[in-house]
């Protein structure tokens, strides 16, 4: 049971929410699915008095216009799946909400803005955001703003949320290219050790063909906050990678103080990061011949 | 953590239809949907379990969705349609994911059936002939204290036969589309 004595509130206009929110300060937060904000309550880990739930806001859809996918602060990883197959690179926001773990019930209430916002580094969306390049729409009492994921991802839990703002959602444009996704996990039912997102130019792109040139990767639950690698430094003359060991090492030197947290310890994640990225290589290869 | 005295403790009326009835219920704000379940409208099919959102034991259909009932806040479920276990039967006769469950053990003590039951409605809804990989990860947000995994697997397999049409040993009615 919840101790404080919590006051919920479900306003209808974002202006509305974005009052409360600024008015209430640190004794307030946005409730989105619930799917964090309510246990951390119930075990008394967060004092507050005031949460304001955005189920009236009508932000609830994941919606495709012109190749870019717009998904509300509401719109849950269930609703993702139901939406039609995002196109090009898009589609791994499919995948990641498709290995949500927690069951279908975890699914249908949990939110990718919530996810994004909590930024807890053992999560997919960050880097999924970061890798690509999504668009954070937030809104505030000094009206909307946007900012690049790569720079809304502060650190651990950390986010560039200003007093009063909340996100709306998040727009991804999607882009041709072979898309590859990696998570390590414990067991089915287990969170992510480290994910790793690759995004390779489309097969026979003229400046980029052979092989992983032009290759990006996103390592996400690695560090506190997704890290992203142009692998060009580390490509021969003819595009390939060199062998494991030495992008084992070259990825290991790329990530600085390791991520820890009950599922596995910082050196096990630096250990791993390398043939995560390695398999998410192998996988945009594999799935898009 | 503790609550001003002075302060009184927000509540109100929150309207909801639970198993098909409408209902009122006056809770705090503060309130969990399975406690308002449980506690107030007395429904002891749902249960509280982890109140972590890891064990599904407290899983219920909230407008049509599966969700861990201990993860929702009683006023967000304001004019909500809601089944627990208890609604799923029909006019006394268990539905055909139940009754596939009794007839393969899919079942010890119980206490995770909830989510068992709802994620199997979900799943099978979408998917009406799941391989194995699909019933495990559907089912891989429940968490069984008896270590029945094994037979909740068959059940699921039973069920998704008998909704089909494919009546086999341990025969499961037809007639009702789940979720
Ligand atoms: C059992 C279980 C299994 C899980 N498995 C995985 C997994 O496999 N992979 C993975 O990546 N994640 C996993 N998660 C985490 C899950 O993705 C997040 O819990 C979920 O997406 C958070 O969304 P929410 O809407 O429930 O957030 P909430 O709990 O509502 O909110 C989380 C935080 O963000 C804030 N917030 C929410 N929405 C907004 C907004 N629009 N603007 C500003 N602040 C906001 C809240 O105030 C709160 O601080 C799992 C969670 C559970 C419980």
């Amino acid at each position: 049971m919840i101790r404080t004595a919590l006051r919920h509130h479900a306003p209808t206009e974002l202006a509305e929410a974005v009052a409360l929110l600024d008015s209430h300060a640190e004794r307030a937060a946005v409730l989105g699915g619930g799917t964090m904000l309510v246990p951390r309550l119930t075990r008394g880990e967060l004092d507050l008095d005031h949460v304001i739930d955005l189920r009236r806001l009508g932000l609830g859809t994941a919606t495709v216009t012109d190749g870019r996918v717009r998904v509300g602060a509401r719109a849950t990883y269930a609703n993702l799946l139901a939406a039609p197959a995002f196109p090009g690179t898009a589609q791994l926001l499919q995948r990641v909400a498709g290995g949500i773990t927690g069951g279908p019930q975890i699914r249908c209430q949990g939110t990718v803005c919530g996810s994004a916002a909590y930024a807890n580094p053992s999560t997919e969306v960050p880097a999924a955001l970061v890798a690509l390049d999504a668009t954070m729409h937030l809104h505030g009492p000094g009206g909307a703003r946007t900012a690049p994921a790569a720079a809304f991802f502060l650190d651990a839990y950390k986010v560039d949320l200003r007093r009063g703002e909340l996100l709306t959602g998040v727009t991804v444009a999607a882009r041709p290219a072979r898309l590859g996704y990696c998570k390590l996990k414990l067991a089915e039912g287990s969170w992510p050790i480290a994910t790793a997102a690759a995004v390779l130019p489309p097969a026979g792109a003229a400046d980029h063909a052979p092989g992983y040139r032009g290759a990006v990767v996103t390592l996400g639950a690695i560090s506190t906050r997704p890290i992203k690698l142009d692998l060009a430094p580390v490509l021969d003359d003819a595009g390939r990678l060199p062998g494991d060991a030495d992008v084992d090492e070259w990825v290991a030197a790329r990530i600085g103080e390791p991520w820890e947290d009950e599922l596995a310890p910082g050196g096990y994640r630096r250990m791993v990061a390398g043939a995560v990225l390695r398999r998410a290589l192998h996988r945009a290869h594999e799935e898009n011949r | 953590m503790t609550e001003p005295a002075s302060e009184p403790v927000p509540e109100r009326d929150v309207a909801m239809t639970v198993n098909g009835r409408a209902r009122r219920v006056r809770c705090e704000d503060r309130h969990l949907l399975v406690e308002v379940l449980r506690e107030q409208l007395r429904l002891k099919g749902t249960h509280a379990g982890c109140l972590n959102g890891d064990c599904g034991a407290c899983t219920v259909e909230l407008d049509g969705q599966p969700v861990k009932s201990c993860l929702v806040l009683a006023a967000a479920a304001e004019g909500a349609e809601i089944t627990t276990l208890e609604g799923v039967a029909q006019g006394g006769e268990l539905d055909p994911v139940q009754q596939a469950f009794w007839d393969h053990d899919g079942f010890q003590c119980g206490f995770c059936l909830p989510g068992q039951i709802f994620a199997t409605r979900w799943l099978l809804a979408r998917d009406a002939d799941p391989a194995d990989t699909a019933i495990r990860e559907a089912l891989a947000g429940n968490l069984c204290r008896c270590t029945g995994y094994q037979s909740i697997v068959e059940s699921v397999r039973a069920a998704a036969a008998g909704l089909r049409g494919e009546m086999g040993s341990g025969e499961v009615g037809s007639g009702v589309t789940p979720g």
